[in-house]
């Protein structure tokens, strides 16, 4: 598909369909490998090939008003998404920035605790959901309200 | 603001999907703009009004009630 010049949409969405299967592929076996960096790479890689072979599509794909939603929806998950990154970042960086003031007995000098990586995976992942759902959620508003969803009377 | 596309493209007998053809954006965004969901930018509305052969604002009327500022 990719050494052709030019690409129907349609051969398009099902090329990026691909991907995201030979993507998920990928994630299955770092993670029975226990490699991050395998997954992580070819994810770089997928999305770098999938916005490659978008610059060969002939047909119309993200016109004017398509961008202009999903540009309003980037903007707005920005504004939401950056405020639950700093409230879980601000309890994460509260955490390692704790040190026990003129402690009365020995025993209450505790070592500082660093948070466990199962756990920091936890919280990626809800980071990942939320602005993932933020961000469909706000792209069905815009579209809705820049008329997606017309019923049109032709 | 409100537009006469329709009323152009039954003069010169266009459906929306030729419209969105001649100038470049998909039938929803014709469609969107006719109903005024959607206002388009001085580069799609040059376009479009130079496809009918009239100037900008015989397609295009700007309409006060849609939002008014106070400079004072």
């Amino acid at each position: 598909m990719l050494y052709k010049d030019t690409m129907k949409k349609n051969t398009f969405y099902l090329f990026t369909g691909c991907m995201a299967l030979v993507l998920l592929a990928l994630f299955w076996y770092s993670v029975e490998l226990h490699t991050p960096l395998l997954i992580e790479v070819a994810f770089i890689i997928g999305i770098l090939i999938v916005y490659l072979a978008r610059r060969t599509v002939t047909d119309i794909i993200e016109d004017e008003r398509s961008a202009k939603i999903t540009e309003e929806a980037a903007v707005r998950t920005f504004q939401v998404f950056w405020v639950g990154f700093c409230a879980l970042s601000i309890g994460v960086v509260m955490e390692i920035l704790y040190i026990p003031s003129f402690p009365r007995e020995r025993s209450a000098i505790r070592p500082p605790e660093i948070l466990p990586p199962r756990m920091l995976g936890y919280l990626q992942l809800v980071l990942l959901c939320l602005m993932i759902f933020t961000y469909v959620g706000f792209r069905i508003y815009y579209a809705r309200k820049y008329g997606d969803w017309e019923i049109d009377e032709e | 603001m409100k537009n006469k596309i329709k009323v152009f493209r039954a003069m010169h007998d266009l459906t929306q999907e030729d419209l969105a053809q001649a100038t470049g954006v998909t039938r929803q965004t014709i469609l969107a703009i006719e109903k005024g969901k959607y206002v388009p930018s001085l580069d799609l509305a040059f376009k479009i009004s130079r496809h009918f052969n009239v100037n900008v604002e015989e397609v295009f009327q700007y309409s006060d009630s849609v939002r008014t500022v106070d400079v004072d």
